[in-house]
C-alpha cells in the first residue's frame, strides 16, 4: 500500500523534473541541468528512454531466473512468472525502439539508420518475438513450458552482449558508441550531480513499476489457467 | 490570479505537456491499483472455493 504511494510519488517527480527542469550552459540552481554538447535539449529523454530499454533486460533477467525455476522444480506457476516477465520486456523493447526511433528522427535526421544499437534490439526483438510464436504454437503446457525454459535461458545469454557490448565497441550514431566523443558516455561524465540523481531515481521507479506490473500479469496468466483446468 | 495562471501557461506550454503527462500517469497507476484489487478479491474467492 505504502509503496504505491511512494511510486506514484516519484514518477510524478520524474515527469516534473525530466519535462520542466531547464537545460543552461552552466547550472547555478539544483533544478538545472547542464547541457550536453550533442544532446541539448533532446537529452531529456533519457529520463524515460533508458528506463524503458533497463526494464526489458530486467524483464528478460527474469524470465531467464523463472525458466530455470520451472525446469528445477516443475512448477507450471513459474512458467506463469517466466511468461509474463517475457510479455512485458517484449512491450518495454518495442517502447524502446519507438522512443529511441523518435528520438533518432529529430537528431539524427531518419526515424531508422541501422546503428548498432537499433540493429542490436531489432535483433533482440526478432529473438524473443520467436518465443511467442514457439509458446503459441505448442499446446502441450509441459512441454511449452520446457522449451520456453530453454529457449529463455538461451534468448537471455545474448542480451548483455546486444545491449550493453556490441553497441559500445562499435562505431555508431547512438550516444555511448566507441567513436562517440561528443556525449558519451552520458551518465558518468556529462551529467551535473541532480540529473544523476533523477536518472537514478527514475530507473529505481520504472523498476517498481515494471514488479507491480508482473505481479499483476502474472496473477491474471495464473487464474485464467486455473479456470482453464476446472 | 486565474488569468495570470493561465497566461503562465500560455508563455511556457512545457508546462501543459507536464499537466497532460501526469494525468495520463495517474489515469495508468489508478488503472494499475484497480486491477490489482480485482486480482486479490478473485484470488481470494478462488481459495475460499477451494
Amino acid at each position: 500500500m505504502v509503496w504505491k504511494i511512494i511510486l506514484f510519488l516519484l514518477m510524478s517527480f520524474v515527469i516534473i523534473a525530466g519535462i520542466t527542469f531547464p537545460i543552461v550552459p552552466q547550472p547555478s540552481h539544483w533544478y538545472e541541468f547542464p547541457n550536453i554538447p550533442g544532446l541539448e535539449e533532446k537529452a531529456k529523454i533519457i529520463f524515460f528512454h533508458v528506463p524503458t530499454a533497463w526494464l526489458s533486460v530486467i524483464a528478460f533477467l527474469m524470465a531467464m531466473i523463472y525458466g530455470v525455476r520451472y525446469l528445477r522444480k516443475k512448477n507450471l506457476d513459474d512458467d506463469s512468472k517466466s511468461a509474463a516477465s517475457l510479455q512485458l520486456g517484449m512491450v518495454f523493447c518495442i517502447l524502446a525502439t519507438v522512443t529511441g526511433s523518435i528520438w533518432a528522427k529529430f537528431t539524427w535526421g531518419a526515424f531508422w539508420h541501422w546503428d548498432p544499437r537499433e540493429t542490436s534490439i531489432f535483433i533482440l526483438l526478432l529473438i524473443y518475438g520467436s518465443l511467442f510464436a514457439l509458446r503459441s504454437a505448442i499446446e502441450n503446457e509441459d512441454k511449452r513450458a520446457r522449451l520456453s525454459a530453454v529457449y529463455s535461458i538461451i534468448a537471455f545469454l545474448t542480451v548483455p552482449f546486444f545491449i550493453f557490448i556490441m553497441p559500445r565497441i562499435m562505431t555508431g550514431l547512438h550516444p555511448g558508441s566507441s567513436n562517440d566523443d561528443t556525449s558519451g558516455p552520458v551518465v558518468d561524465f556529462k551529467m551535473n550531480a541532480n540529473m544523476q540523481l533523477v536518472f537514478y531515481i527514475s530507473l529505481f521507479t520504472f523498476t517498481i513499476l515494471y514488479w507491480w506490473m508482473w505481479k499483476i500479469r502474472y496473477k491474471a496468466i495464473i487464474i485464467q489457467e486455473n479456470l482453464f483446468k476446472k | 490570479m486565474e488569468g495570470g495562471f493561465f497566461g503562465f501557461l500560455e508563455h511556457n506550454s512545457i508546462y501543459i505537456v507536464m499537466f497532460i503527462v501526469l494525468v495520463v500517469w495517474l489515469g495508468i497507476f489508478i488503472f494499475l491499483w484497480n486491477t490489482d484489487k480485482r486480482l486479490k478479491s478473485i484470488e481470494s474467492e478462488l481459495k475460499e472455493k477451494k
